[in-house]
């Protein structure tokens, strides 16, 4: 029997590295790739004299490759489509969550619908709507058009918490003397900060890593490092080791995020699911 | 003062009030008790204005409440479940209405207010504490105390001494209704204990299935029963109700022929008629007595402190007497013995039907 489950035991290790080892493979080869020094970047594997030029290349803005300001772009996209969402969608999630109205639900799932669209459905008009407005490009526009992308995801999670909270906690509040607007804010929004922490989390994720809507809605003004880690492979020789330094260093900020609220975020994402 | 009238709320296809009239005067203690489930929290968010009837008016001192939010009508609510601020602490949950722009107070003046509050209910040690390190009963507390750290036009109190030990209860029980804002101010009490609504109540109102089956005073309840299950609410042990019918000449006969009482039914029920006659336990004596007299066996005894509960049998009924111990120290089971009770000790019921309890017809 015991010699039955250590078999299984080792057997459940190893095909674990094995999964391992075929998740982490990509990123490791990312990290070589962007290690290797130009001329050796087609020749060799694993054998290669590692230098950083990759990255002093990429943050230096060499090339004629602003990919500093690449970076910039998506910071500011990302954090003003989250903050953006954060202002509209908390409100919308807490009536979605206490108040049935008519057709409520039908929002809810219009709302919902905007995710599992495929984005390409609609780029094309959008790209046209962008010219005409002059949105094309801006700041403006790629804010906008990431609400696609964060305000379902921030509505729809932040509905469940709410609707976790006892209605009792704000019915208190008004009988304390305040109004229902005051009784959201100074009562439900302190109870439901881990899920805000955890899905903003989430959201700016999502908007940082949005692919399409930059690919098409800007040209050098907005762009993300997302299609910008992209410029690098244009040219006459495709330049793999910049590339991937590129897209390396564009993975720290959501990284770094993730660390320091990684507190919150396994709070966050197992308390909508467990009732108290 | 608060009055409702042919209130009505369904949740679904839930009825909670089902055309409730209540009227609570201005200064008074009262006790609405009823099961659970019977509508005793929906009648309270009712009043408190945070459930809006189908049907029906409320009224605050002679006002109608329609289209009143709940933060205009000046009542303070203690939640049954406590609804305590959970990211605050015991200090914040009691300054939380006293820094609300409808009853602000200074923060000096609020922290004396507090403190007194705190004192009252014992719990000024526990200012500091945050509300998940509280046990039920302070929990309980705090919540009475963000009811009493503000004047209001009425209290509405659910349950607010449930989930205190026997102990405490019993001392928060007596000093409730000292507390001097408590005497002053009109308070609504909802609760499903018999006892702490006859103790506490200076009227009580028995609600049932979403309506409000009798009203009165302690004495009202307790002696002129609407109907036998007001009088099984109502105390420990239970009354004891004995099925029968009214004789051709009026007395009373139980099914079994066991117990036959000489009374004079003829006003209040036709011969024939299924009743039920009520006497509660401490109006049973033991022996021969001035009254109707009743012979029947001991079937068991159980002492209660000083007194003893003696459960009899007559027949094939079994009423309980609560008797001082030295009468009840020979008593063995299946000893013979005899009991009276007096007349005007005797209700009159109806017989219970499925649909209702039956109604007390007499005296």
């Amino acid at each position: 029997m015991t010699v039955r489950r250590r078999l299984v035991g080792w057997l459940a290790d190893a095909a674990l590295i094995l999964y391992f080892v075929f998740a982490l493979f990509p990123v490791a080869w990312m990290v070589i790739l962007s290690l290797k020094p130009a001329n050796q970047l087609f020749s060799t594997y694993f054998s290669f004299s590692p230098t950083l030029d990759g990255y002093r290349t990429v943050l230096g803005d060499s090339e004629g490759i602003p990919f500093v300001r690449f970076f910039v772009n998506s910071l500011v996209v990302s954090v003003g489509a989250v903050l953006l969402s954060l202002l509209v969608g908390l409100p919308a999630a807490y009536a979605s969550a206490r108040w049935r109205f008519k057709g409520s639900e039908n929002l809810m799932f219009t709302l919902l619908s905007f995710r599992f669209a495929p984005e390409l459905t609609v780029i094309i008009p959008l790209f046209v709507l962008y010219q005409k407005l002059g949105l094309f490009d801006t700041y403006v526009g790629m804010v906008w058009v990431l609400q696609l992308v964060t305000l379902p995801l921030i509505v729809w999670i932040m509905r469940s918490y709410f609707a976790d909270l006892t209605p009792e906690l704000e019915q208190a509040a008004l009988l304390d003397g305040y109004s229902r607007k005051q009784a959201f804010v100074k009562v439900a929004l302190p109870l439901v900060k881990p899920g805000v922490a955890a899905v903003s989390l989430l959201a700016f994720i999502f908007a940082w890593n949005n692919f399409v809507f930059p690919l098409i809605l800007t040209s050098s003004e907005a762009q993300t490092v997302t299609v910008g880690a992209l410029s690098f492979l244009g040219g006459d020789r495709p330049k793999y080791n910049l590339t991937a330094a590129a897209a390396l260093v564009s993975v720290v900020p959501p990284l770094l995020l993730a660390l320091t609220i990684q507190r919150y975020l396994v709070r966050g994402l197992s308390f909508g699911a467990v009732k108290s | 003062m608060i009055r409702l009238r042919g209130v009505s709320k369904a949740f679904g296809a839930v009825r909670a009030l089902d055309g409730l009239d209540l009227d609570v005067r201005e200064g008074e203690f009262f006790c609405l008790l009823g099961p659970s489930g019977a509508g005793k929290t929906t009648t309270l968010k009712t009043v408190a204005g945070l459930e809006l009837p189908d049907a029906g008016t409320v009224e605050l001192d002679g006002r109608d409440q329609r289209g009143v939010e709940p933060y205009d009508r000046g009542v303070a609510m203690c939640f049954e479940s406590y609804a305590l601020y959970p990211h605050k602490s015991v200090y914040d949950n009691l300054a939380f209405p006293l820094r609300s722009p409808r009853h602000r107070l200074p923060a000096a003046r609020a922290r004396e207010r507090i403190g007194e509050v705190a004192e009252l209910l014992g719990i000024a040690g526990l200012l500091d504490r945050s509300v998940g390190q509280l046990s039920n009963g302070q929990r309980q507390r705090v919540a009475l105390g963000r009811v009493l750290v503000r004047p209001a036009r009425a209290f509405l109190l659910d349950e607010p001494l449930s989930h205190l030990d026997a102990k405490l209860r019993q001392q928060m029980r007596a000093e409730l209704k000292a507390i001097g804002s408590v005497r002053r101010t009109t308070t609504l009490y909802v609760t499903h204990d018999s006892v702490e609504a006859l103790a506490l109540g200076d009227r009580i109102g028995v609600i049932r299935d979403g309506r409000i089956v009798q009203t009165g005073t302690r004495e009202e309840i307790w002696y002129r029963p609407h109907d036998t299950e007001v009088a099984r609410a109502f105390g420990r042990p239970r009354i004891n109700l004995l099925p029968g019918t009214v004789t051709p000449g009026g007395g009373f006969r139980s099914a079994d022929g066991a117990v036959e009482l000489d009374l004079r039914l003829r006003a209040e029920a036709a011969p024939g008629t299924g009743v039920l006659v009520g006497v509660r336990p401490r109006d049973l004596t033991l022996g021969t007595g001035p009254g109707h007299p009743l012979t029947g066996t001991v079937y068991v005894t159980e002492v209660l402190g000083r007194s003893v509960e003696v459960t009899v049998r007559l027949g094939e009924q079994q009423v309980a007497l609560v008797v001082p111990r030295g009468e009840a120290a020979g008593l063995r089971p299946d000893d013979p013995v005899r009991l009276s009770v007096r007349p005007e000790n005797l209700l009159l019921f109806e017989a219970d039907r499925p649909e209702r309890p039956g109604r007390r017809i007499g005296p």
